[in-house]
Parts: C-alpha cells; sequence; structure tokens
C-alpha cells in the first residue's frame, strides 16, 4: 500500500516543546501551597524494627504529617504476590525500604524532621547470595516463606529425555547477569493533591496511568481505583522502571494525611537504591544437536534474584525461562525456574523484560555450540530459525518473521566471512538474535482489570480544523504517540503538524494499559487507527450533507474535503466542523489478540512477536583485557516502520543502552548494599563510548499490526550484549564471557581459561 | 546559613533574589521559575543542568548561587525559543536527536559552545564537546549528525 506519512522520516511531534526547555516534567510541575514529602528509608538490608518514635518529628514546627507503620494500616499489596506494604511493618528487607514519611513546610524542614525519627533496629543476618538462602538454615526474608522461594515452576514439553539420548552431541554452559538500573535521566517523582470528599489527583512520570490505580493505589490505600484521577507528566526516561512507581503512593498517602497537595520528588540516589532494577539470574543450559547443525532439545535452569519484595518478578522470570525456545524450531524442553528473594533492592522490568538476560545466556551458548560443531555461528542460526505460519514449541503463533533477512543483512554489512577468517588475534565480529512479544496477555490478567488487553482511542477534531488524539496509552520519550499522530494522519489526509496527543490522564481519557511489553505500536496504533477511520467517516457524512455530494465521492487532502471528480469543489476540515456546529469524534478500540498461558505456560502469549539481529565489532587489548566496540550493525523487523527517524532511534538508543548494560553498569551489591549512588559511580554510556552504528529495517508487513507495523523499543536492546560477548569469544580465540558486566579482570580471566 | 541578595541577569532579565549561602544556582534559578534547567544527580555527572555563566558552560548543580553574583545566565531558552529556534535546536528536531528530552536544554547549551568555539567540529570534537551531557535515549548518534548539521547551517548562514 502507498503511503503519505507512514514510513517517512518525521520529527517526533513535541519535538519543538522539548529543544526550547518547555516541557513541564514533573519536577517543574506547579502545585500551588504544595508540601515537601520525602522518605526515611532503611540503611539496613535486613532488620528488625524494634521501635520506631515519630513524636518529636511531628512536633517540628512546619510538620504537617509523619506516616509510618504506626498510624497506617498493614495493607499489604504486590501484583503477583501480596508481599509489599506502604512502610515496613515489622522488618525492613532492603536498604531503601520505606520505614516512615514525612511532609512538610519545605525541603528543610522535612529533612530535619526525618533525622528526628527515631527508629531502633535489630540487626539481622543479610540473605544476599540466592543460593545461600535456599539452604535449610538460610534466614527468611519473609518469615511466611519457607526457603525464601518466591515463585518455582518446571515444564517438560515434547521428548526432552529422547532428544537428549539420541543426539549427536550435546553442550552445557552457565551464565551469570547483574543488577543494573534504567538509569534514565530524570529521577522519579510524583506528586498528589486531596480533595475535599476523598478524592485523590496524582501527577507523575508514569508508564501506566491507568494500572498504577488498580494494583498500588486502590488496593494500598483502601480505596477504590476511580477515586484517583492520575495525569502523566512525560516522563524523561522510564525504560521499565517507571511502572511500578511507589513515590505515586507515598505522595497520596501524605496528601490524604495532610489534607494538602504533596511533592514527593526522589534524587537520583534514591532513585538508584529503591525503584526496580532490571533482575539479576543465573541460567544453566544444555543443548542436544544433530551433527548438521539441527537443534534436538534443550535444558533451562534458572535462578533469579528477586529481591525483597516480588512485583512483577514472577512474570519476569517467565519471560526468562521460555522466551529463546521460540526463536528456533525446538522440538522439545525441559525448563526449571526458581525466583528467590533476598534482601537486596527488589529486582523488576527494565526494556526487554527479562529477554536481555535470556538472549544473552543463550546467543552466547549458541556460539559456543557452533565452535565445537565447527559451523558458522550465523549459518547456524539460518539453519534454526523459527518462520512465519510456525507454531512454537510452547504455543506461540509467528505470523510474520524476517528473522534470517535481518541475519543476512548484517552479514553482508560486517563483511562478515573475511572477518571471521581472521579470528583470535584481538580483532573479531560477532553476532545475536531475539524475538520480543508486542504485547502480553499475561499482564492483562496480572494487571488489568481482566484478560482482555484492550486498547482504546478517541480521535477529535476540531473547529480550527486540528485534531487531538486521547489513547490511555504513554510515551515515554520513545515516541509512542508521535507514532500514533502518524498513522491517523495517514487515515484522515490531515497534515501531521495539525495532531496533538496530550500526556495520559485517567479523568478524561479511554482505558489504555500504559506502555510496556512493546505494546503499543501495535495494540494502541490500532485502536487509534479504527478512531481516525471513524473519525474520517463522520467528516465526511458532515461535509457530505454541505457539498451536496455523496460521502463516498469526498476525500480528505492536505486537510481539506475535497471532491474527487472536481477537486476544486472542497472545504476545509476546520469549516466542516465549523458548519457540523460541534466536534467531530471518531472512536476506537482493539481487543489484543493471543491467550492467557494456561498453568503449564502453554498458549500464545501475544498477537504477533518483533525479531532482531544485532552484530558487534570489537577489539580487545590481550594484555590489559580491555575491550573497544569498533562498530555495530542493527538488522530489525518491526514488521513495518511507521516513523522512520523515531524507528531508527529506538534501534539506536536500544543497542548503546545494550553495550551500556553489557560493558560498564552495575549496581554491584555487596551483602545487600549497593555501590550505585550517583552517575559517577553508575556509570552509563557517555558521548565518548557510543560506538558507529549501522541498521536498516525488513518490513515483515504483520497481518495484525496497523500497516503491518509491531513492536520494536525491546528487540532494539536484546541481543546486543551476546553479540558483543561472541565478538569477543571471536577475537580472543575462545575467550567466553559467562558473568556480566564485561570487565577487562573478566576478559583477562577468560582468555586464560581458554589458554588452559 | 546567612543569606545574600544576589543579581543575575537571566537571559536579558534582571532578578534579584535572596538566597542562602548553601543554595545551588541550579536550585536558585528553579525556584524563581527557570525550570528549563533540569535536576538530575546534581553532582556534575549528567549535565542536564548546564547553562552559560557569563558565556562559559557550567554545571548550574555544582556551584552556589552566591558565586554567580552579577552574572550573565543563559538557559535553552536564552539559546532560543519555539518561534525563534538556534541551528542546534532546528536540527535535533530535524535529525531525531531528542526522545525524551530531559537531557536536550543541557545538550542544546554544550552543542552551542561547542560551535562557538568549533565551527567545523569533527565527529570526535563533538563526541568531546557532548562528554559532559548524559542521554540515556538516543544512543548520540542522531545528536552527533543533528551538531553537525547545524555547524553547517551556521557556517551557510555566515557565507550568505
Ligand atoms: S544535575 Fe547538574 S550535572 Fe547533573
Ligand atoms: S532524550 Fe532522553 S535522555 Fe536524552
Amino acid at each position: 500500500m502507498s503511503t503519505r506519512v507512514v514510513g517517512q522520516p518525521h520529527p517526533i511531534i513535541d519535538a519543538v516543546e522539548k529543544v526550547s526547555g518547555a516541557t513541564i516534567f514533573i519536577n517543574d510541575l506547579e502545585l500551588p501551597g504544595a508540601l515537601t514529602g520525602l522518605a526515611l528509608r532503611s540503611p539496613h538490608p535486613h532488620a528488625r524494627i524494634l521501635n520506631l518514635d515519630t513524636s518529636a518529628a511531628e512536633r517540628l514546627a512546619g510538620v504537617a504529617v509523619v506516616l509510618s507503620k504506626n498510624n497506617t494500616p498493614n495493607a499489604p499489596f504486590g501484583i503477583n504476590h501480596k508481599d509489599e506494604a506502604a512502610f515496613c511493618r515489622e522488618k525492613a528487607r532492603y536498604v531503601g525500604d520505606e520505614v516512615a514519611a514525612v511532609a512538610a513546610a519545605d525541603e528543610e524542614t522535612a529533612r530535619e524532621a526525618l533525622s528526628l525519627i527515631r527508629v531502633d533496629y535489630e540487626v539481622l543476618p543479610t540473605v544476599a547470595d540466592p543460593f545461600a538462602a535456599q539452604e535449610p538454615n538460610a534466614p527468611l526474608v519473609h518469615d511466611s516463606v519457607t526457603g525464601n522461594i518466591a515463585n518455582e515452576f518446571h515444564i517438560k514439553r515434547g521428548e526432552i529425555d529422547e532428544a537428549f539420548d539420541a543426539a549427536d552431541a550435546a553442550f552445557a554452559d552457565e551464565f551469570h547477569t547483574h543488577l543494573a538500573h534504567q538509569a534514565y535521566i530524570e529521577p522519579t517523582g510524583c506528586a498528589a493533591q486531596w480533595h475535599p470528599g476523598g478524592k485523590i489527583s496524582v501527577w507523575g512520570c508514569l508508564q501506566s496511568v491507568f494500572l498504577i490505580r488498580t494494583f498500588m493505589l486502590g488496593p494500598a490505600m483502601g480505596m477504590s481505583p476511580d477515586d484517583f484521577r492520575v495525569t502523566q507528566t512525560k516522563p524523561g526516561g522510564a525504560f521499565g522502571g517507571k511502572l511500578d512507581v511507589k513515590a505515586a503512593l507515598m505522595a497520596a498517602m501524605l496528601s490524604r494525611a495532610a489534607e494538602k497537595p504533596v511533592r514527593f520528588m526522589m534524587s537520583l540516589e534514591e532513585d538508584l537504591i529503591a525503584m526496580r532494577p532490571r533482575m539479576p539470574v543465573h541460567i544453566s543450559l544444555e543443548s542436544a544437536w544433530k551433527r548438521d547443525g539441527t537443534l534436538a532439545g534443550k535444558r533451562v535452569r534458572i535462578v533469579a534474584e528477586n529481591g525483597a519484595y516480588s512485583s512483577l518478578s514472577p512474570a519476569i522470570m517467565s519471560s526468562i525461562a521460555l522466551r529463546t525456545d521460540n526463536l528456533y524450531k525446538t522440538p522439545a524442553a525441559e525448563i526449571q525456574g526458581k525466583l528467590v528473594y533476598t534482601n537486596i533492592i527488589p529486582s523488576g522490568q527494565m526494556r526487554g523484560f527479562g529477554n536481555v538476560q535470556a538472549t544473552y545466556a543463550w546467543e552466547s551458548h549458541l556460539d559456543n555450540v557452533a565452535d565445537s560443531l565447527g559451523l558458522d555461528p550465523a549459518e547456524l542460526r539460518l539453519k534454526n530459525y523459527t518462520e512465519k505460519g510456525d507454531v512454537s514449541l510452547h504455543g506461540w503463533k509467528i505470523a510474520s518473521c524476517a528473522v534470517a533477512d535481518a541475519t543476512r543483512y548484517v552479514v553482508e554489512e560486517m563483511d562478515w566471512k573475511a572477518k571471521r577468517a581472521r579470528g583470535g588475534k584481538g580483532r573479531g565480529v560477532g553476532l545475536a538474535s531475539c524475538i520480543h512479544v508486542s504485547g502480553n496477555k499475561g499482564f492483562s490478567v496480572e494487571l488489568g482489570p481482566d484478560d482482555t488487553d484492550p486498547s482504546s482511542g478517541v480521535v477529535r477534531v476540531d473547529e480550527e480544523g486540528k485534531v487531538e488524539i486521547w489513547s490511555g496509552e504513554s510515551d515515554l520519550g520513545q515516541g509512542a504517540t508521535s507514532v500514533m499522530a502518524y498513522i491517523a494522519s495517514e487515515v484522515m489526509g490531515i497534515p501531521v503538524e495539525r495532531f496533538r496527543v496530550p500526556p495520559t490522564d485517567t479523568g478524561y481519557m479511554p482505558f489504555g494499559m500504559g506502555a510496556f511489553a512493546s505494546r503499543i505500536t501495535l495494540i494502541g496504533g490500532n485502536a487509534v487507527k479504527l478512531a481516525a477511520e471513524d473519525a474520517r467517516r463522520n467528516l465526511l457524512d458532515a461535509a457530505a450533507e454541505f457539498m451536496e455530494i455523496p460521502a463516498d465521492e469526498l476525500e480528505i487532502v492536505e486537510g481539506e474535503v475535497r471532491a474527487k471528480a472536481l477537486p476544486e469543489r472542497k472545504m476545509s476540515v476546520g469549516e466542516v466542523v465549523r458548519r457540523a456546529g460541534s466536534v467531530i469524534e471518531g472512536n476506537g478500540k482493539w481487543l489484543a489478540g493471543g491467550d492467557v498461558l494456561d498453568k503449564e505456560k502453554y498458549g500464545n502469549p501475544s498477537t504477533t512477536y518483533s525479531f532482531s539481529t544485532h552484530g558487534a565489532e570489537v577489539e580487545v587489548d590481550m594484555e590489559t583485557g580491555v575491550v573497544t566496540i569498533l562498530g555495530i550493525c542493527c538488522g530489525h523487523d518491526p514488521g513495518r516502520v511507521i516513523n522512520r527517524l523515531g524507528a531508527e532511534g529506538q534501534v539506536e538508543g536500544g543497542a548503546v543502552q545494550g553495550m551500556s548494560f553489557a560493558m560498564m553498569e552495575g549496581l554491584a551489591p555487596l551483602e545487600g548494599h549497593l555501590r550505585g549512588k550517583n552517575f559517577h559511580d553508575y556509570l552509563i554510556a557517555t558521548s565518548m563510548d557510543a560506538p558507529p552504528i549501522e541498521h536498516d529495517f525488513f518490513e515483515s508487513m504483520d497481518p495484525y499490526g496497523p500497516y503491518g507495523a509491531k513492536g520494536l523499543a525491546e528487540v532494539a536492546i536484546n541481543p546486543i550484549t551476546a553479540a558483543i560477548c561472541n565478538a569477543i569469544y571471536h577475537a580472543t580465540g575462545g575467550a567466553r564471557i559467562r558473568t556480566l558486566p564485561v570487565s577487562p579482570e573478566r576478559v583477562l580471566e577468560a582468555i586464560e581459561e581458554a589458554r588452559k | 546559613m546567612s543569606a545574600y541578595k544576589i543579581n543575575l541577569c537571566v537571559n536579558g532579565k534582571d532578578e534579584t533574589l535572596d538566597v542562602q549561602g548553601d543554595e545551588t544556582l541550579l536550585r536558585a534559578l528553579r525556584r524563581i521559575g527557570y525550570v528549563e534547567v533540569k535536576l538530575s544527580c546534581e553532582g556534575g555527572d549528567c549535565g542536564a543542568c548546564a547553562v552559560l555563566l557569563d558565556g562559559v558552560a557550567v554545571n548550574a548543580c555544582l556551584m552556589f548561587a552566591a558565586q554567580a553574583d552579577g552574572s550573565e545566565i543563559t538557559t535553552v531558552r536564552g539559546i532560543g525559543t519555539e518561534d525563534d529556534l538556534h541551528p542546534v535546536q532546528e536540527q535535533l528536531i530535524e535529525k531525531g536527536g531528542v526522545q525524551c528530552g530531559f537531557c536536550t536544554p543541557g545538550i542544546v547549551v554544550s552543542a552551542k559552545v561547542l560551535l562557538d568555539e568549533n565551527p567545523e567540529p569533527t565527529r570526535e570534537d563533538i563526541q568531546r564537546g557532548l562528554a559532559g551531557n548524559l542521554c540515556r535515549c538516543t544512543g548520540y548518534k542522531k545528536i552527533f549528525e543533528a551538531v553537525s548539521a547545524a555547524a553547517r547551517q551556521v557556517n551557510e548562514g555566515d557565507g550568505s
């Protein structure tokens, strides 16, 4: 289909306000009369609270309210396990756990009040190691959870034992990933205003304004979700971290207690120690192969570090466990997962939702296999990739797939054959692939009201011919609302510049689950496309009456309704709306396809799936272990590119974020205490680290996607870690990085190991 | 902590304000409404709070407001606004060098200084010029492209 807007490179629709510094982020929001809210956080990884005395803080002039377990009900909440409360009850379970919170006239008073709160702790032994945590005599993080096991599962699919018995070769590996933060540049914050009558308005840099009411605010505050009006402020980056935002709860509770507006802004340090960073996992893999490089089966064992509270971690673990089996034709698999409580910051979701970790392990293992079988790693993958029309062993239905094209592109672009022939001398190339969902049905049950995973959109055309789109989905800076505007512009024949998409607001917008699981382009995009089609129909019907020409003989071009046969007979869209005497509107809703997985985790979790292959070229100093990334090359299958500039930005940003994760990041917990407290000890890639990046898109034209598009944000980060590690392996003649991040010490150790 | 009365000229506007001795320039500017200067790390690591102080780029979180008494401050909005964008801003839009936009005010300040000092920067010059500005969204590539294009735009403008 030829398109006017879709597929072109467009600036994001709010670029002008952003480059001129006019965007209002949460910390810029003015809330007259607002108090400053701050939390007192546990300094201990594990401690019993013997006594908590807030009276001196309460007496301090300027303090409106002090909240703690002493004056709040025990109302546990949590997405999978109700294991969390607003404030620590009998124990603090990680350094950063909220023990109390104050609201005061200004920050200075609030800080002083925190210092006046007296807490007598009995320091308890720390559970820091997820393996030691499972020992019979290990201390318990939650007294009622024996063995510190938050979740576990064991599934077998296909004839797995036979597959290993009959295999020509079998290989085993172990991999370990680290605790890494989303490290958006905007620290998290929320504000709240209690209204007489009991309703509360909440503002914040949130990924989902609707869901935070149902999984956190409502249950933790004993209120109904619609007692809250939640309005998004544009997040200064989120990457998964701003889905599960306890600052919203702190602001709302303080505001209710003080009966005043409250701003609760976290410092970067608080954000680094008390949000929900990427889950660390320990993955053991075994795989069985035929001599020609056909995959026969695999066994996966995972121990995942939950940290102190669960939130979405069970779902993340399950994602890590099953994901890569759907990328290759896998006849049989056995998968065991254990999610273990520790006294470390609760882990959570970051861009990739476990797939970064899973892909790192499996795709590293694949290169070891290729080496042992004497096959080219790209050929090994090409031989085993899933294809359009496949149903994977877990029940995933592959509706569109161009991963092989993406890999062939990377191979060609990197001059793979020639470079592969020259490995082992300190310079090498590697690649890796991934599959990702576009929305995940499981979340609709865990986070939403039921299993529907719906999205809806409203498109409103005003008397000036300007168009506003209302969608409950969220822009996190990734350009989601721009994608909606381009889709609607394409449908309606109205120029992109006339579109506006305000941040999400439960007060007037239709329901949407929000930004996670790469769901917005597919699910939100389809809803907005249907709404735009409806609005277009309504515009044409109205114009037909005024122009006395049947609607099907009219079209909209450049914001004007024209008679197809007589283009000089025309009316601007604004005029049509004025003559109609009101706003002209269109509505659309779209329900995601796929299933909620059964107890054995079988089913098709997403409407469709996206793919990518990343390649990396590295130089390794064999004496010092220092790795230099010379270049990155990315091939993606996003179904269809809606906005080329935005899609490229996702790929470049994802690849560099992934490289940063692989090479330099880590909160580095030591006995429950984190090292990363600011951007000088939590390092992320700077402009000096940014390598040259090449990329291209392979459009599989998905049958379900709006104009054929599916998700892109997460496939853009998943494979780069393994691609880099595989390039290091090639450059060094066999140094395999089994523990992240890649540090010179680890590289040297791996070089040593490879020499043996 | 003692209070000081200080005078600043911010984006051409005279401001007189009372500051505490330990109030940073960043906090003082935001308090009087210049919220386009972003607050993130408050430790000199991210560059989101970059402003020009008498023409020199500084991180506003790293100095006390009292130390800036009598200076001229330029924020991103002193470099260009919606109706009158600086070439760096125009090219950040055109080339897609802005995503969430949180780092952008600081990037604009650093890039402008870079171009003022070096009208024909290479990729390495741009990398170095922006080394103090963290961006978590873009992967930097499109920011580099925007700064190069802005340099060309400025130079062509001069030549005409
Ligand atoms: S806030 Fe000043 S450098 Fe980060
Ligand atoms: S655009 Fe988000 S941090 Fe740079």
